[in-house]
């Protein structure tokens, strides 16, 4: 798409008040009377005639419209509920979903403090044709460990299992029923990380398979730091979610 | 009235002249470019877990939500690896070209492209620093990044002294190769009804990008007078500034928005805030470190004000050079000190990527200086011929420097 990119791109090869006289590119040869006046001949607006202004004038018309209505836009959709955005919500994110989502509440209003764990256990199928079920494998003490003296961590430690079980929470009401689309599938995603995670940790033994699964969350108070004399329960508050039976499409899961 | 009118052709004259803020606009595409690089590297063996086809966010289910919201990724158009592979290579390969501006334009295009796939195949896997990488590879498309610090910096230099001496000038062949390549890829997407369903930002973006360049060519060739090739300039000034707006503001929006939110928090409020994220199991590399920086209230309730107060009041330091340049060094190094306190490496390096669109001309100056030198420094200890000084900080821009006039260099 950079058919022509050499005076396009080219540094200084199109400066206006260049001080230097060789500009052999330059395009004075084919504007004798335009140049005459100026030792450069000049550019922008200045060096076009009126035919070639309008369109100059339509283009800096079209990049302010649009760059005024998207600034405007994306402020709308950042600010808090507001008049305009009640009554114009559904044209706001037409123009902002989904490329120019954006979420900067970053620890605001009030950053968490909530350590939420997620653990999970299995029935495995063993070799020999019985059932047991697993203990707790807790997930993300095991991205806690792996971030620990990490100065690289990685997305799939600090952001996959922790932002799948987000989105569950967010589609799902107490009783954890899902809502809509994204109910079923971030029922399905988070079902794959655990079953993957589950399978990295040889939860099923040699021979075994996971039959199905259970995912918890427990969530625990951040202790309040020492000097502000602020008391809170240290009891974790677990979430327990049902059985999942897991099927083939489950286990096909990702790290090659 | 009449003083009005005169500002406003002062204004028109300058962002039609000429691509302001060549400096900066260079040094957030090698901010970007570089980051998501170093993004695509550091993830390299987590990379079919995250965007493969059998990853945990199968390509099923992004299927799936994809179909409901629009969103845009090359990585769609098929389900096999290879395919996903190739995409994953040719995202590092295009950011590599984005850093050393090669074809700048171009690969501004296939970086954001490959940005976009890699991040809407698995939306829940990206943080903040993702998101802003996502709206900052867009943006670049629309300006002239490449005119310093680049190797079409370097073509053009090169071009222009070899006509001043007398030689014949170099054809470009590559960049109407390139062109071509990507106008029959853009072609076969679109007939194969690759957009169809999706939503139609990127799709315009890409034809409108791809139209403008044919177009600038056929007017390079062709026209007779210089007036058609100036107004393309013009066109291409007037969207580059436009772009760089955007870019400031977004970058404003980010620090008024975490900065007024948090205003409204009890923790902001009491001192303590900046305690709890050191304390999350996600978000604590370095356990002892953390229980150092927060030992004392007193300097936890400081910095928890100080990043407040940082934040709300950064847009409005802009109206004055020395305060705003005050406080962008402070975000640059809270920023760097959350990138290891924090585990937060690439989210940190995105910000101070955006952040550095606001670094004054003459530092910037001093910077390709630098950097100019340190590399004549390595090619002559490697024992090749060492190249003069300075390179990199040639054409300086009149009238683009909102700090002060040309820097003193050696």
């Amino acid at each position: 798409m950079n058919a022509h990119d050499t005076g396009w791109e080219g540094a200084g090869t199109d400066r206006p008040a260049d001080p230097q006289p060789s500009r052999p590119e330059a395009p004075a040869p084919d504007l004798p009377d335009l140049a005459a006046p100026y030792p450069e001949p000049r550019t922008g607006v200045a060096a076009l005639s009126l035919r070639y202004r309008i369109g100059a004038a339509l283009a800096i018309a079209v990049v302010g419209v649009v760059v005024c209505v998207h600034v405007g836009m994306v402020f709308l959709h950042v600010a808090p509920a507001n008049t305009v955005t009640k009554q114009h919500g559904k044209a706001i994110d037409d123009w902002i979903y989904p490329e120019f989502e954006q979420n900067w509440k970053l620890f605001a209003p009030n950053p968490l403090q909530q350590n939420i764990a997620v653990q999970v256990r299995a029935e495995v199928r063993t070799g020999d044709g019985s059932v047991e079920t697993t203990g707790w494998y807790d997930l993300s003490a095991e991205d806690g460990r792996a971030i620990d003296g990490n100065l690289l961590p990685s997305h799939t430690q600090q952001n996959e299992l922790r932002r799948a079980f987000d989105f569950f929470v967010s589609t799902h009401d107490n009783d954890n029923r899902p809502s809509g689309l994204r109910g079923s599938l971030s029922e399905t995603y988070l079902r794959r990380i655990v079953v993957l995670r589950l399978d990295r940790d040889h939860a099923a033994g040699k021979r075994g398979s996971i039959s199905q699964v259970q995912v918890r969350a427990r969530t625990t108070n951040v202790p309040p730091p020492k000097w502000s004399g602020e008391k809170i329960s240290d009891q974790p508050v677990y979430r327990v979610l049902p059985w999942w039976p897991v099927t083939a499409a489950d286990t096909d899961g990702g790290a090659e | 009235m009449n003083r009005f009118a005169l500002t406003v052709s002062a204004g028109i004259a300058r962002v039609t002249e000429s691509a302001l803020g060549p400096y900066q606009s260079a040094v957030v595409r090698i901010g970007f470019s570089a980051t998501w690089l170093l993004f695509l590297l550091r993830e390299f063996p987590h990379r079919q877990e995250m965007y493969g086809p059998h990853a945990p966010w199968s390509w099923g289910l992004a299927q799936q939500l994809i179909s409901d919201n629009g969103a845009f990724t090359a990585l769609m158009w098929s389900d096999g690896r290879v395919w996903f592979e190739l995409v994953y290579a040719l995202a590092a390969l295009t950011s590599v070209l984005l850093l050393l501006g090669w074809h700048t334009r171009a690969m501004s295009v296939l970086f954001m492209v490959g940005v976009l796939s890699l991040q809407n195949r698995s939306v829940f896997m990206g943080d903040g620093g993702d998101n802003v990488l996502h709206l900052m590879s867009v943006y670049l498309v629309f300006t002239r990044c490449g005119r310093v610090w680049s190797l079409d910096a370097r073509r053009a230099r090169l071009a222009s002294e070899a006509l001043a001496r007398g030689e014949q000038r170099v054809v470009d062949r590559v960049g109407p190769a390139l062109w071509s390549v990507l106008g029959f890829a853009l072609v076969a997407v679109t007939a194969g009804s690759r957009f169809d369903g999706a939503d139609p930002t990127v799709p315009v973006i890409l034809w409108l990008v791809w139209v403008a360049q044919g177009v600038r060519w056929v007017v390079g060739r062709l026209a007779r007078s210089a007036e058609p090739r100036i107004l393309l300039d013009v066109v291409a000034n007037v969207v580059h500034n436009g772009a760089l707006f955007v870019i400031m503001t977004e970058a404003c929006l980010i620090y008024a928005t975490a900065g007024w939110y948090k205003i409204q928090g009890s923790r902001w409020q009491d001192g303590t805030a900046v305690y709890y994220p050191l304390h999350l199991d996600y978000f604590s590399p370095w356990p002892a470190l953390a229980d150092l920086l927060s030992s004392s209230g007193t300097m936890v309730m400081l910095v928890t004000y100080g990043t407040v107060m940082v934040q709300v009041a950064f847009p409005f330091t802009l109206f004055n050079r020395r305060v705003k340049n005050v406080l962008l060094a402070v975000m640059m190094t809270e920023h760097a000190v959350i990138a290891v306190v924090l585990g937060l490496p690439f989210f940190s390096l995105a910000m101070i990527a955006t952040d550095a669109v606001f670094l004054p001309t003459t530092f910037l100056h001093r910077l390709g200086g630098w950097a100019a030198r340190a590399r004549a420094r390595v090619f002559a200890r490697t024992g090749r011929t060492s190249l003069p000084g300075p390179r990199a900080a040639e054409n300086p821009e009149p009238g683009s420097d909102s700090v002060s006039p040309a820097p003193t260099r050696t």
